[in-house]
């Protein structure tokens, strides 16, 4: 079971957008920023689609800038879009949002429907996401100003915290975050970050043959391994886990292995290279 | 409106403007060592890291506009007081992080309006303004007391009244302790901003120039100024004063015209 653990690491990133500033106010500085750019012990940490977004609209290109995606690069290269998954602050409200909404249609009865993935299959939720981020970056260019970053959900909220722990208010942008979830209970659950998200969408980006990706052990590739096909119920950027694990999309969160129960009750997916 | 119109498409097209980042307002500074708005409004990525480090709560967060999420000091509320701490941490370099002298901070300037500064009203006019006296001596020189920058930024004219030099780097602790209410008698003029008052100021002298030597020449031969004493004119002439007619594409303060 990967959910305790998932759920831990979430939580933990979430408080730590409260105890950042909270330790700078007690004046420790080994940590501090917010999530579209952080600086730990020295070493700076940065959003890349921040820094994308600030170079197309400068027009320069800074080495030191760039040093500070190093890590989210290479962590994306080795573990995929694991940020959104396990980290992101938004994703674990959004979790909460959809955890509302299925209770809500429970409780109106239309709980065996299937959740509305239909709206769009995994290609083109990612020419969605891949077209909004190429287009606000294009106007970040012509604009001169890093326009995706009003937009950064994450980025938004831990500078939210911060500023509630400096100054107990929030400002007028939570607004753009309490519309995105309103929408996701509403309508499109998890829209935001199978559609639009410029972070995820920049995250997702760096893949490598041998990034950490979720595999079947079942020899019928392409096709359910099973009829229940609990895995595509669980996931939650919609895809089927057992042929799509290498997609964009996927956050590596690990629903999916949670949920299978393969054909004798043994689960049949995993990390690659992780498998019983 | 649709003046207003070609005026944008002009300003930016035939001037290369962004049309995004040319909003100033007196004592709302950018923290030391932005860069200049345009670039600073492109590197920014309102990360409020600057905002969260600062010791004082000098930097706040823009709140709805083209500038949403930037951080500024407002010199009213809170100014900041140099301790440098936000340049070395700004991820992007929109606040240049190689800066460590503060005298080296380039904010804004500070202008006294003497028609309403205590000590100016009374050194000028041997006059006290009618809510002062219960408030602050004659001579406040508040300004000049708590200038981190004291005898470089700003000095004691006669050990009477403050003026502001050009050592001045915007940092805002004179206007945000400045005693007069509801204006401010010290504002500092953002760094980007224009001033009215030195506007034109080399078109200005130059003119004057051209008339002087046109009346001296051309005019009665018997006052002709030749030589030194051409030269000597010339000299005295004084470009200030007389602001031209120019607009300004942002708020302009009227009390800042006529300083010094
Ligand atoms: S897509 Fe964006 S909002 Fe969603 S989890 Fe990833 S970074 Fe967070
Ligand atoms: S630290 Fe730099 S990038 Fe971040 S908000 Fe301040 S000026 Fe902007
Ligand atoms: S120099 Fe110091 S006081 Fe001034 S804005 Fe930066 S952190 Fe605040
Ligand atoms: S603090 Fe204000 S009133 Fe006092 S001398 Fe300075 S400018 Fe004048
Ligand atoms: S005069 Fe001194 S206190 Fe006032 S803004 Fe300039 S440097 Fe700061």
């Amino acid at each position: 079971m990967f959910r305790p653990y998932r759920r831990a690491s979430q939580f933990a990133v979430f408080l730590l957008m409260f105890g950042i500033p909270l330790l700078n106010l007690w004046e420790i500085y080994a940590i501090t920023g917010t999530f579209y750019a952080i600086n730990i012990g020295g070493l700076g940490i940065a959003d890349p689609s921040a820094i994308l977004q600030s170079m197309f609209a400068a027009g320069q290109f800074a080495p030191p800038i760039l040093f500070s995606v190093f890590f989210p690069v290479l962590f994306a290269f080795l573990f995929g879009r694991v940020w959104c998954g396990w980290m992101c602050p938004y994703h674990v409200i959004s979790d909460g949002v959809a955890w509302a909404r299925g209770k809500v249609r429970g409780m109106i009865g239309g709980s065996s429907e299937p959740e509305t993935w239909v709206f769009l299959d995994p290609f083109k939720a990612n020419v969605t996401r891949y077209s909004f981020l190429l287009l606000g970056t294009a106007a970040a260019g012509i604009m001169g100003i890093p326009v995706l970053n009003y937009v950064n959900a994450p980025g938004i909220l831990s500078a939210e915290a911060m500023i509630l722990v400096r100054n107990l208010t929030i400002s007028i942008e939570m607004g753009f975050i309490a519309i995105v979830l309103l929408v996701e209970l509403l309508f499109l659950p998890r829209f935001w970050c199978r559609l639009f998200c410029p972070t995820g969408a920049v995250v997702s980006l760096f893949r490598a043959p041998f990034t950490l990706r979720v595999v079947s052990a079942s020899n019928k590739p392409g096709s359910p391994c099973c009829k229940e096909e609990q895995c595509s119920a669980a996931c939650p950027m919609g895809l089927a886990p057992y042929r799509e694990g290498g997609n964009l999309l996927c956050t590596n969160c690990a629903r999916c292995i949670d949920a299978c129960r393969g054909e004798k009750g043994a689960g049949l997916l995993g990390f690659r290279g992780f498998q019983d | 409106m649709i003046d207003e119109f070609i005026g944008f498409f002009r300003r930016v097209f035939a001037h290369g403007e962004n049309p995004f980042s040319r909003d100033y307002i007196h004592n709302r500074m950018r923290p030391p060592g932005a860069a200049p708005e345009q670039s600073f409004m492109a590197l920014c990525i309102r990360c409020n890291r600057c905002l969260e480090v600062c010791p004082f709560g000098s930097i706040t967060r823009a709140g709805l506009g083209p500038t949403i999420g930037t951080p500024y000091v407002l010199a009213e509320r809170k100014a900041c007081y140099l301790c440098m701490a936000c340049t070395r941490l700004c991820p992007t370099n929109a606040l240049e992080s190689s800066l460590r002298n503060p005298e080296q901070a380039r904010m804004g300037k500070a202008v006294i309006n003497t028609s309403i500064c205590y000590s100016h009203l009374f050194a000028d006019r041997d006059a006290l303004p009618r809510d002062a006296g219960a408030r602050i001596g004659a001579l406040c020189n508040t300004c000049y007391n708590v200038c981190p920058l004291q005898d470089k930024a700003i000095m004691l004219q006669g050990n009477l009244f403050p003026i502001v030099l050009d050592e001045c780097v915007g940092c805002g602790i004179c206007v945000e302790r400045c005693p007069t209410r509801p204006k401010r008698a010290i504002n500092v003029v953002p760094t980007g901003m224009g001033r009215p008052d030195e506007s034109g100021f080399y078109f200005r002298k130059a003119r004057k120039h051209f008339d002087v030597s046109r009346k001296t020449v051309a005019g009665d031969q018997s006052g002709v100024l030749k030589g030194d004493d051409l030269m000597d004119a010339k000299e005295r002439i004084d470009g200030s004063g007389g602001a031209p007619k120019f607009t300004f594409p942002y708020e302009v303060d009227k009390g800042l015209k006529d300083w010094e």
